[in-house]
């Protein structure tokens, strides 16, 4: 009897999780709400357990009275980065202003501000790319906010709790980013492929690319802003079948040794 | 009293999993924590303790993965459903054939995910990630359910089972 009232209960929550999977409205409202206060209840477990991994790490460095200089490191560091990523917005402002001088119209574009934010866990299926960053709605984080390191592009946030957010990366087969080639009027579509590397989608074989061309956003998709660095192109294939050139990207970060990263606030 | 502390030991391990993969450079090790435990408790204490721990598993699984709402609690209590089912057929009589099990389910686990995302939102686009990973997640995971059945029957001979 016991057994059949938990087939019962279990083939209940088998269609509820269903009706969450395919979005019907009222189910996964609900459904998201439950486990948006369960991953906030669970949040705390998850930063206590990340301290330990980084504190072994830092016994070393910290032995000879390097608390202080320690402190001041990872300030100065921050600081760093966030220059460095104005500076690149800088660089590519300036070719805008070079490009669009001639023309009437030119507007400076309000400087983003940045919010730094440490990685403390990862997916637990490595079938998707994302990372968890101990920022949550406490700290004003919201869905689709860009995340970058002076290297360039990360990817958006995808899921925000209380004290964690998930950060689907630019490598995951679910994201795609609106890219130009530097320099160069070619637009296509970042698409991830799971693996270290991804495609750049929707590029006409006469469009002009070729091997080691850097790819920038191009700020079109809403999400991200323009001319931050995404990849550069490894392989540009242009004698396949289709209208289309088969062009593989390799990002310039590396998603497996994110430490910290940039939220850009909108 | 086991059943919460079984689920408390599957819970802390995917929140470790989940801290420690960061720092572990190679993607294929990454081992199905959860699976195991549900099968453990499905198998060795019933269907309703199975029912618990397939919930919470499920839940926690999705809190830490960015995998669409619903999905991996569907899976789990799928592969629930699967064990409760096989309870009478299939027996237990070593940690290598919990390892099989383990394996069996992180494999079923898988197609389970992709027939669902095909046949409830027509998409597909994971596929050739997911193929990718399932041999290297299951071997992986069968070793993992080795190590976990040891530590497991250790608990209950030395503390959930003394009295």
């Amino acid at each position: 009897m016991r057994n059949s009232i938990a087939i019962i209960i279990a083939i209940l929550v088998l269609v509820i999780s269903f009706l969450s999977f395919t979005n019907a409205p009222f189910v996964a409202r609900s459904y998201s709400a439950v486990k948006n206060g369960l991953s906030s209840g669970f949040g705390p477990v998850l930063s206590v357990a990340s301290k330990p991994l980084d504190a072994i790490g830092g016994v070393f460095d910290s032995y000879f009275n390097l608390v202080g200089a320690k402190k001041e490191n990872a300030e100065l560091k921050e600081k760093y980065e966030r220059i460095y990523v104005e500076n690149q917005k800088l660089v590519e402002t300036e070719r805008e202003n070079v490009r669009l001088r001639k023309l009437l119209e030119f507007s400076q574009k309000k400087p983003n501000t940045m919010m730094a934010a440490g990685v403390i866990g990862e997916d637990l299926k490595n079938w998707f790319r994302c990372i968890i960053i101990d920022k949550g709605r406490k700290q004003n984080v919201r869905e689709k906010m860009p995340v970058v390191t002076p290297r360039g592009i990360v990817g958006q946030v995808v899921e925000v709790d209380l004290w964690h957010a998930k950060v689907m990366v630019l490598n995951d087969t679910n994201s795609s980013i609106d890219v130009n080639v530097e320099g160069k009027n070619t637009r296509g579509l970042l698409e991830g492929t799971g693996q270290n590397t991804v495609k750049l989608k929707y590029v006409i074989k006469n469009d002009d690319i070729e091997i080691g061309d850097k790819l920038v956003t191009s700020g079109k998709d809403g999400i991200y802003p323009k001319g931050i660095p995404a990849g550069i192109v490894i392989t540009a294939n242009k004698n396949k079948a289709g209208i289309f050139a088969d062009i593989d990207v390799m990002p310039f970060n590396n998603f497996r040794q994110l430490d910290e990263v940039l939220l850009i606030k909108k | 009293m086991k059943t919460t502390v079984y689920i408390i030991i599957g819970i802390l391990l995917l929140v470790l999993e989940a801290v420690i993969s960061p720092h572990v450079s190679l993607d294929v090790l990454r081992p199905e924590l959860g699976m195991p435990i549900l099968l453990y408790v499905t198998f060795f204490l019933g269907a309703s303790s199975g029912l618990i721990a397939a919930l919470s598993i499920g839940l926690v699984e999705e809190g830490l993965s960015a995998a669409p709402d619903g999905s991996l609690l569907f899976v789990s209590i799928c592969i629930y459903l699967i064990a409760v089912a096989m309870r009478r057929k299939f027996f237990i009589d070593s940690k290598y054939s919990f390892a099989y099990l383990s394996s069996a389910s992180v494999i079923a686990q898988s197609f389970l995910f992709l027939a669902l995302s095909f046949f409830a939102r027509g998409e597909a686009r994971g596929v050739v990630s997911i193929l990718f990973y399932t041999l290297p997640n299951a071997i992986v995971t069968g070793f993992v359910a080795i190590i976990l059945f040891s530590f497991i029957e250790y608990l209950n001979n030395t503390v959930l089972e003394r009295n």
